[in-house]
């Protein structure tokens, strides 16, 4: 039986749709519900319901033989991982916020506040000025807005939050959407079934 | 001082039970390397450091433990036995009777980013043939290879296998920096690059390998023939189930042999010939690896073709045999 970690975020809904619409049927899975941990026997499939930043580590790790996961958690934990789809919906943004013309001048030095330390890492070295990376695990809006930094790097999906306090998207850095992942020993031994599943999503429209 | 049981991370103590399965494997393992005509080497903990810098990639350089000794020299921990097995066999090269059979065992020692499975000191046992070329060498170091994975009873393989070089005719025309790029698409199975690249790229994602195989070029299809011949000859000899060889260039898409990719991509290549990696039920890491390096002995000065395999004990035994 082969074990998938989704993540149990705001990527869940869009996530359960395209994979019931790809032929799992995961009854009992919805946006709701507090078990982490179950057997879909229809599906011959044991689900873990996980954070999305433990998403990639229980995959690499072979707990899970395969998952879902954002591209931007992907991207800053940057492991071992098969990535063969980026879903159709659930989609969002990586961006540079902060109040209006607080866009970092060239020679500028300033504080920036993300969760993402390594992908904000990069994007300083690409630019003219450059940054102390200040790291939060939350709320990162309220650092341009409490003046502990000037900029943030993160996720904006719909920008109502940014909006009701004060603050834009001064530059999108990069596309986010959600990731189908393998684990690569999961992908050579059930390698006919994981086909199956992509080749479902594609057919189906759920995949970019 | 208070005194603590813990080593520093990616280093582990075997005790007991570990330490007699580990031994009780290295036992019948060695004993199937002698009994198939392999002699063994013991080779140092310490080298120096230079040596290593034309003969393997950046990150595996960048991996060594490397230390300035009371001479002043600067020394590295063994990183890896085949590059340093070829910095003491090129210089005797001419004087060696080959085909030659060597076999080791040991542990190798690198920095690893913290992550679970991934130790920085790493006992492996490996063996090498030396002297030899073709298709023929290749399936007996493959075969071998499986017999002493399958020392650890019950277990069930599934061994892939490639060639190195395998997709390079299919990027030609494109800039280096676009085909490193695509390459390490087609490793990460992402369709969507392999797609916008080529139908043939998607196939060998999807499918380990173009349908015809002349898509991949000439040299390449027929480097893929002779493959399909090495899986066939070593299959008969395995039991449908316990062991399956399947074919997939995508698991070793960025083992190009372009130099100018390889630049790009800022490596060095390892393999040059027929490639292979198995995975056992319950282990998330490869079990063991091998391929066919000829070059790493050329670049030393030396013509001494070479093909050999590595296994880990330690996580074959932790997979699901009996």
């Amino acid at each position: 039986m082969m074990r998938l970690a989704l993540p149990k975020g705001r990527n869940l809904p869009t996530t359960l749709e395209a994979l019931r619409a790809a032929g799992l049927g995961l009854d009992g899975f919805g946006t709701n519900g507090r078990k982490l941990w179950s057997t879909v026997v229809e599906d011959d499939l044991e689900v873990l319901l996980l954070k999305d930043w433990d998403v990639p580590l229980y995959v690499e790790y072979g707990v899970a033989d395969f998952g879902v996961v954002g591209s931007d958690v992907l991207d800053e934990m940057d492991g071992d991982l098969l990535v063969p789809a980026r879903l159709r919906e659930g989609g969002c943004r990586l961006s540079l916020i902060g109040p209006e013309g607080s866009l970092p001048a060239a020679g500028a030095q300033i504080r920036l506040a993300s969760k993402y330390p390594n992908l904000a890492r990069q994007l300083v070295a690409s630019r003219p000025w450059s940054a102390e990376i200040v790291r939060l695990s939350g709320s990162v809006e309220l650092g341009p807005l409490l003046s502990l930094t000037e900029v943030a790097l993160d996720i904006v999906q719909t920008g109502a939050t940014l909006r009701e306090n004060g603050l834009v998207e001064l530059e999108v850095v990069a596309e986010v959407q959600p990731c189908l992942v393998f684990n690569r020993a999961s992908y050579q031994r059930h390698r006919e079934r994981l086909n199956e599943l992509v080749r479902n999503l594609e057919e189906k429209g759920q995949v970019i | 001082m208070r005194v603590t049981s813990a080593f520093p991370t990616g280093v582990t103590a075997l005790l007991f039970e570990e330490a007699a399965a580990r031994r009780s494997y290295e036992a019948v393992a060695t004993a199937e390397l002698e009994r198939s005509g392999f002699a063994e080497v013991i080779l140092p903990i310490l080298d120096y450091f230079e040596p290593y810098s034309a003969l393997v990639s950046r990150q595996a350089r960048d991996e060594l433990y490397r230390f300035v000794d009371r001479d002043g020299e600067l020394l590295a921990l063994r990183g890896d036995f085949t590059p340093m097995l070829a910095r003491v066999l090129a210089p005797r090269a001419e004087s060696l009777d080959t085909p030659l059979r060597v076999f080791y065992r040991g542990d190798r020692v690198r920095y690893q980013e913290e992550r679970v499975g991934r130790l920085r000191e790493y006992y492996e046992i490996g063996g090498e043939l030396l002297g030899v070329t073709g298709p023929e060498a290749d399936a007996e170091m493959l075969e071998l290879f499986l017999r002493l994975l399958q020392l650890h009873t019950g277990v069930e393989l599934r061994v892939v296998i490639g060639f190195a070089g395998a997709l390079d005719e299919t990027l030609a025309g494109r800039s280096p920096a676009d085909s490193a790029e695509i390459l390490a698409a087609i490793a990460r199975r992402d369709r969507r690059a392999a797609r916008a690249a080529g139908d043939i790229l998607l196939e060998v994602v999807r499918d380990g390998a173009p349908e015809t195989r002349e898509a991949l070029g000439e040299r390449a299809a027929a480097r893929l023939g002779e493959l399909e011949r090495v899986c066939a000859t070593v299959g008969e000899h395995f039991v449908e189930g316990d062991v399956s060889l399947a074919i997939d260039l995508a698991e070793f898409a960025e083992e190009t042999l372009d130099p100018k990719v390889s630049r790009s991509a800022e490596t060095i290549p390892y393999y040059d010939g027929f490639i292979f990696r198995a995975y056992a039920a319950g282990t998330a890491l490869s079990v063991g690896r091998g391929g066919r390096y000829d070059q790493l002995f050329r670049r030393l000065g030396a013509d001494l073709p070479a093909v050999g395999f590595s296994i880990s004990p330690d996580r074959l035994l932790r997979s699901a045999g009996s």
